[in-house]
């Protein structure tokens, strides 16, 4: 039996860059506030990973925590984005990105 | 101040007075203000007669001259003049004195007569005013002591000369009369100012004693034939004004005047300014100025006595023999009979006036006719205007014993003695022309007094049907006036149209001027009027004498002796005296006029011989054709019809101007036209077409290019704009797909600059 390629840097900033393309993805493509919320977080998450594993592979800690503090304002970015849907809900009635455009009067 | 200058200026400024009072007031004023010019006259009249007290009786001296002047206009240093300062002033000698009281009698004699002949006529008022700003303009030429002054004065006079003889300008020859008198007089006006312009380019001055005084010291700086040709321009003023030859064609019209002004301007004052003018520059005068002066004097003379005999018109008969009498005074002084010409310019003054007067009087006893053929046989009815208006026919043809005879033999004495002294040939063409005159002036009198006065009334003789064609009613200020009223009576005019004619005849007797009936020169008259010594002669003595040498060399070369003496006599004062020295009681420094005087003094006797003689074939060529009619008028006309058509039709010089002058003008003004329509027009409508052309061009230019150009970079940036709007979406994930795009494309970019 074939021995399993162990598990290499390669391998998490392959993941890194799948989570950070499908976050994109989300951005980008979904009208719902709430799932571009949501691909944010995948970016973000993708970022983790990528220090986590440049941290892993580098030694020290310092990349460890940075991922604590992003957890952290991840955390309270999202209740910040959270709390701006649901005004935007109360101005326009919808969570629709694409019928929220304002912006370019 | 002198006291005559301050009293003749109150003199000189009364009309005027008199002018501004009736033009401004005499509808508000009683009697449309006659009396406002009569007394104003009244006034000047007796301050000019204590003015001629003063200067001719009380000092009675050849030489009294008293003058004053001021600077009128300083206008500094003129760039290529020189300093030019046109000084005004009055000189007052003996002969200013005499034209004084002469100019402001007359004048109010015609205002007084006037006040009768006028009456009832609309511009009443107004007829006073203008005779006010003639009297102003004449006593203005007589007192001015300068050239400029006498010029703004000379122009005034045509002024108020124009204005009067237009003063009935409803009818169109009265309009057209005026207008010819005064295109004929700026024609001799213009010779006139060319002349003081010549003479001011020499001497920087206007003043005729500083002129004079420049000139004996020598101070002409060019040749004597730009001398010449000054006192010729100069002669020409009074050619125009004093209706010599070539232009004396407006006085006969000017007769289209109210009689009274005819009187006083066309008779007596004005014309006369002419002369007094040439006597002003008599001094000045070359020898050869003095001979055109001569000859153009003798024709004028002869030329209008001729046509004075076939005239119908009493004015115009009366017209022609003032041309005529103004001929002789130019004759006079063009042979330097100096005080003979201005002694005939007084009694002509006086007894011409008289007759004007008088025929005013008879045109209006004749309810306006004025063609001798319907008159006759007024002799009972107008007793004072027959005897007056004889008197004066006797003083103008030269009768002895009446102050014409004393003037014009003086004139026709001086004459001979110029012939003799010029070397006789073709100057005694001067004299016989005079003598001719007197015997044609003798004969057309006759005839007009006859023809007015004597025989039966030949007022119903007139053709009805030509009433209007040949109605010559000049004065018809009356102008209904209708053929049928000259039945009434004719009766004798008031007394203040008879007191003139009475006053001016008896002004036409000769021992108003002399004791001795036959010899002018032994009157107070020609005593202070002396010939004053010319101050050309002796100019440059040293250079005149050269250029005589060279002359005379030069001529006896090329032509016969007997022209060379001729030359010599008439060109040459200084050498016209080698042969023989004459001894007279004048010393005149010249000698050609040392020798003029005494020979007109010697010729004194033949002239008034043949001039008698001359008087005496006139008038009894009259009596014989009009009282005894031994010769029928009307055959003898139709005998020498050409000859007579020659003196009726004015020896034709109305048809030769409208011919040579007036068509000349028209043709260049034709041409002219056609010049400015075609030529100037079509320049500048070619320039306008052009520039509406470039202006079109312009228009197509800003609205395609520079419109263009504005809305192209309008157009650009708006549609740039457009496309730039679409990607402005507003849309977040846009701007992200954007910035992902960028971000790749930079990749793309950065790695492909990495590979190669």
């Amino acid at each position: 039996m074939e021995q399993l390629t162990p598990i290499g840097l390669n391998h998490y900033l392959t993941i890194s860059a799948f989570l950070l393309g499908f976050g994109l993805f989300a951005v980008m493509t979904r009208k719902n506030a709430i799932v571009v919320l949501m691909g944010v977080e995948l970016i973000l998450n993708a970022a983790n990973i990528n220090f986590l594993a440049f941290s892993k592979y580098n030694g020290g800690m310092a990349g460890v925590m940075f991922v604590l503090f992003i957890i952290v304002i991840a955390a309270a970015e999202a209740a910040i984005a959270l709390a701006i849907v649901i005004n935007i809900f109360k101005i326009f009635k919808s969570v629709d990105v694409s019928s929220i455009d304002t912006l370019k009067e | 101040m002198h006291s005559l200058i301050q009293l003749s200026i109150v003199v000189l400024l009364l009309p005027l007075l008199s002018f501004v009072i009736l033009i401004f007031f005499n509808r508000r004023l009683p009697r449309r203000g006659d009396f406002v010019g009569v007394g104003i006259l009244g006034t000047a009249f007796g301050i000019s007669a204590y003015i001629f007290w003063q200067v001719i009786v009380q000092s009675y001296d050849p030489a009294f001259r008293v003058a004053w002047d001021f600077t009128w206009i300083n206008l500094g240093n003129v760039p290529g003049v020189g300093p030019l300062q046109i000084r005004m002033g009055v000189v007052i000698d003996n002969l200013t004195s005499i034209m004084l009281a002469m100019v402001t009698l007359i004048s109010l004699l015609v205002h007084l007569y006037s006040t009768g002949y006028m009456a009832g006529d609309k511009n009443y008022g107004r007829y006073f005013a203008f005779l006010g700003i003639f009297t102003f303009s004449m006593l203005g030429i007589v007192l001015s002591d300068n050239l400029f002054s006498i010029y703004i004065f000379w122009e005034l006079v045509g002024l108020s000369s124009y204005l009067l003889i237009g003063f009935f300008f409803e009818k169109e020859s009265a309009a057209d009369a005026q207008k010819k008198a005064f295109l004929a007089n700026r024609v001799g006006d213009i010779g006139m100012w060319l002349g003081i312009l010549i003479l001011y380019s020499q001497f920087h001055t206007f003043s005729f004693a500083e002129i004079y005084a420049k000139l004996a010291a020598g101070e002409f700086g060019l040749s004597n034939a730009w001398l010449t040709a000054a006192g010729i321009l100069l002669f020409m003023g009074c050619v125009g004004k004093s209706a010599q030859f070539p232009l004396h064609i407006w006085l006969p019209d000017a007769m289209e005047g109210p009689t009274p002004v005819s009187a006083l301007i066309h008779a007596a004052t004005m014309v006369a300014a002419g002369v007094y003018f040439v006597a002003r520059i008599f001094v000045l005068l070359t020898p050869d100025a003095l001979h055109v002066i001569a000859f153009i004097g003798a024709s004028t003379a002869f030329m209008a006595a001729t046509i004075a005999i076939t005239q119908n018109d009493i004015k115009r008969v009366l017209a022609y023999s003032t041309v005529s009498q103004l001929g002789y005074m130019v004759l006079g002084l063009g042979v330097g009979a100096y005080s003979a010409a201005l002694f005939h310019l007084v009694t002509h003054a006086f007894f011409k006036a008289c007759l004007f007067l008088g025929s005013g009087a008879i045109i209006h006893a004749m309810h306006h006719e004025q063609d001798m053929r319907w008159m006759g046989g007024l002799r009972k009815n107008m007793p004072w205007t027959f005897a007056t208006f004889t008197l004066a026919t006797l003083a103008l043809a030269g009768l002895p014993l009446t102050s014409g005879f004393l003037s014009k033999d003086a004139i026709l004495a001086g004459a001979i003695g110029f012939a003799q002294v010029e070397g006789g040939g073709i100057y005694y063409l001067i004299p016989v022309l005079g003598f001719f005159s007197a015997m044609l002036t003798a004969f057309y009198m006759g005839r007009q007094i006859w023809l007015v006065f004597f025989g039966e009334s030949r007022t119903h003789l007139k053709p009805a049907e030509t009433h209007h064609a040949a109605h010559h009613a000049h004065d018809s200020h009356d102008s209904h006036t209708d053929l049928h009223h000259a039945e009434h009576q004719v009766h004798e005019v008031s007394w203040n149209m008879r007191a003139p004619l009475v006053i001016l005849a008896a002004l036409s007797v000769f021992f108003v001027y002399s004791p001795d009936p036959l010899d002018g020169g032994k009157g107070w008259f020609m005593k202070m009027i002396p010939t004053p010594a010319t101050v050309v002669g002796q100019a440059n003595p040293q250079k005149g004498s050269l250029i005589a040498a060279a002359t005379a060399t030069q001529l006896a070369g090329a032509v016969p002796e007997a022209v060379v003496g001729h030359a010599a006599a008439g060109e040459l004062p200084n050498a016209a005296s080698s042969h023989g020295q004459a001894t007279s009681a004048h010393t005149y420094s010249d000698l050609r006029q040392a020798e003029i005087v005494h020979a007109g003094h010697a010729a004194h006797y033949t002239a008034i011989y043949i001039s008698s003689v001359m008087v005496l074939l006139g008038i009894g060529l009259a009596l014989v054709v009009y009282v005894f009619n031994i010769i029928d008028p009307e055959k003898t006309a139709l005998a020498i019809r050409p000859l007579y058509l020659f003196s009726l039709n004015k020896w034709y010089w109305d048809e030769i101007y409208q011919a040579t002058f007036i068509k000349g003008s028209m043709v260049l003004a034709t041409t002219l036209s056609w010049f400015d329509t075609h030529i100037v027009d079509g320049m500048v409508n070619g320039v306008a077409t052009l520039v509406r052309k470039f202006a079109f061009f312009n228009d197509s230019f800003d609205r395609h290019v520079v419109d263009g150009a504005v809305n192209f970079t309008a157009f650009t940036v708006n549609t740039i704009g457009a496309m730039l709007r679409k990607l402005q979406t507003g849309k977040v994930q846009t701007y992200i797909v954007m910035l992902i795009l960028a971000v790749f494309g930079y990749f793309v970019f950065y790695f492909t600059r990495l590979i190669y």
